[in-house]
């Protein structure tokens, strides 16, 4: 087994410690740590943290309640009580499906909701051990999935020239279900909250840590779903995954796994938005959603928009 | 087996007087570590922290930045023996539970990328793969391997006997970490909630149609008490 290279570890006590230690430069947070240990014992990246700060420690960031007309989950809150926790299933469906699709039980008792969303993007070639594709999303000058084997990669093209995408389950969910992501800085909408930058997957600066999701209690009657396709049911990443909150004439329908961020399908939800929920209809706003898809050269991974249609449609249907 | 490995730790902790060949291969990777024995006493102990604590910091940084690997001393309940160690913060759990505490049911398999499960153990209640844990975040925490299972004598490993639920078994601690976990918290599970449970977890012999039925097994005999 490749262990990992030597780094210091500090168990912080409050959001601030941990800040300025990330401000201090070559640090990295860890939580659950699936996705952080695996791309460090891989040395994926080309920089390896000097030190991780560990916000297990700070106290109060793992609660889960409703107050105030809205869902507010600490960041610490493991992916396993999420899809077990019994006011999200009945309310905040797509997000509870969305944390039980995830991985294994193993990763969804340890990894957090924060660290799901903040996950480094799949590309095999940005995931390849030891640094052997110095890509643009490391800093480097080329994407190597433009000419190489792009059968998972991007079908809505490049962000900042990456075509890899993100892999996340919860996170086209928190966008569908209109959800708000607190940080020690500010509060930033779902929507906003990823972007293509070296290396990281989201808009937050280097010393910004989240520290609370938070989402609107749905309308009475307004339903979310979420549906996933992958290779096995088990441990696999998502080839498409959608969610959809689709009721009371709103609609609000997410893609991933398709972008090199979530990707909310606005065609979609103007398709569906006001319309009853049947075959037809959702049959429509999937081909609308799919409408702006194109192949990447060589169309390997042409196979994904069908996917991606029916993924929209399934979603729609399950919110009926 | 694991009565005698008990022993074996025990008395090797005392005097250090049976080698066996894995004893021997621990001692070995011991020399390496120098300040983790396995068993680390009281004065050992202050020992090793005033020695870390006299070098001064070459340059002064605020206390937030300070950077050091130094170890760090945690401790661990498993299977009901608690253990004193000084770990490194690159360590693992299966490397301590493995190479410094002596039970080896936790297997590295996929190489550390959670995606096997045969590392899984039992900490605070949860199933975990202990490949990709820190030791050093674990202090405190109160872990169950496979062989603690066995001591208990836990249906779980009679029902995998049984049932024939393993070829080479080279997975199957992992899986009984995980079926125990699962047996804990939900005392009669569908044979959806067992796939569910234990999607985790691969074998690579391929027997997996068998595991629902030993999981059944043991939840029955759990509630009869057989």
């Amino acid at each position: 087994m490749k262990t990992w290279k030597k780094f210091a570890h500090v168990n912080a006590k409050t959001i601030d410690e941990a800040s300025s230690i990330l401000r201090a430069g070559k640090a990295a947070i860890i939580s659950g740590g699936t996705d952080l240990l695996g791309t460090m014992r891989f040395e994926i990246l080309p920089d390896y943290p000097e030190v991780l700060v560990n916000i297990k420690t700070i106290p109060g960031l793992d609660s889960i309640k409703e107050e105030g007309g809205m869902l507010r989950i600490g960041a610490l809150v493991r992916l396993e009580d999420i899809a077990k926790s019994d006011l999200i299933r009945t309310r905040y469906t797509a997000l509870a499906e969305g944390a039980h699709r995830t991985a294994t039980p193993h990763i969804r008792e340890m990894g957090t909701i924060a660290g799901n969303i903040c996950q480094f993007n799949r590309c095999w070639y940005f995931r390849n051990p030891d640094n052997r594709f110095f890509c643009i999303r490391k800093g480097g000058k080329q994407c190597f999935a433009m000419a190489g084997d792009n059968r998972y990669h991007s079908i809505f093209g490049a962000k900042n020239m990456c075509l890899a995408v993100n892999p996340s389950d919860t996170a086209p969910a928190l966008v569908a279900l209109n959800a708000k992501i607190k940080t020690n800085k500010r509060l930033i909408e779902a929507e906003q909250f990823w972007d293509m930058k070296v290396p990281s997957s989201t808009v937050m600066a280097a010393d910004e840590i989240i520290t609370e999701i938070q989402i609107p209690t749905p309308a009475a009657g307004v339903k979310s779903a979420f549906i996933k396709f992958a290779i096995r049911k088990s441990i696999d990443f998502p080839i498409v995954n959608c969610a959809a909150m689709v009721g009371g004439g709103s609609a609000r329908i997410c893609l991933n796994a398709v972008y090199n961020t979530p990707y909310r399908s606005v065609p979609a939800e103007e398709s569906i938005k006001g319309k009853p929920i049947n075959e037809a209809n959702a049959d429509a706003a999937g081909a609308a959603a799919v409408a702006a898809a194109k192949t990447l050269p060589g169309e390997r991974n042409k196979w994904k928009i069908p996917i991606a249609k029916t993924m929209v449609k399934r979603a729609i249907l399950a919110c009926a | 087996m694991p009565d005698q490995k008990d022993k074996n730790i025990e008395q090797e902790s005392k005097e250090g007087l049976t080698i066996s060949r894995r004893d021997f291969l621990k001692d070995a990777g011991l020399v390496v570590g120098v300040p983790t024995l396995g068993t680390i006493t009281a004065t050992e102990l202050a020992a090793a922290q005033t020695k870390k604590a006299v070098p001064a910091e070459k340059e002064a940084v605020p206390a937030v930045t300070k950077r050091s690997s130094d170890m760090t001393a945690i401790e661990l309940t498993v299977n009901g023996g608690k253990y004193r160690h000084f770990v490194e913060p690159h360590w693992s759990l299966r490397q301590v539970i493995r190479d410094q505490i002596g039970y080896t049911s936790p297997k590295d398999w996929c190489g550390g990328q959670g995606a096997c499960g045969s590392c899984t153990v039992i900490m605070n209640g949860r199933p975990i793969l202990s490949c990709m844990t820190l030791a050093c975040e674990c202090n405190g925490a109160v872990i169950e391997t496979a062989e603690g299972i066995a001591k208990t004598k836990h249906p779980i490993i009679q029902a995998y006997i049984d049932n024939n639920a393993f070829q080479c078994g080279y997975c199957t601690p992992g899986f009984v970490c995980t079926a125990k976990a699962l047996l804990d918290k939900n005392k009669n599970p569908t044979e959806a909630e067992i796939r569910d449970a234990l999607g985790g977890n691969l074998c690579r012999c391929g027997t997996y149609q068998r595991h629902p039925l030993a999981v059944q097994e043991a939840a029955k005999n759990l509630k009869t008490g057989a």
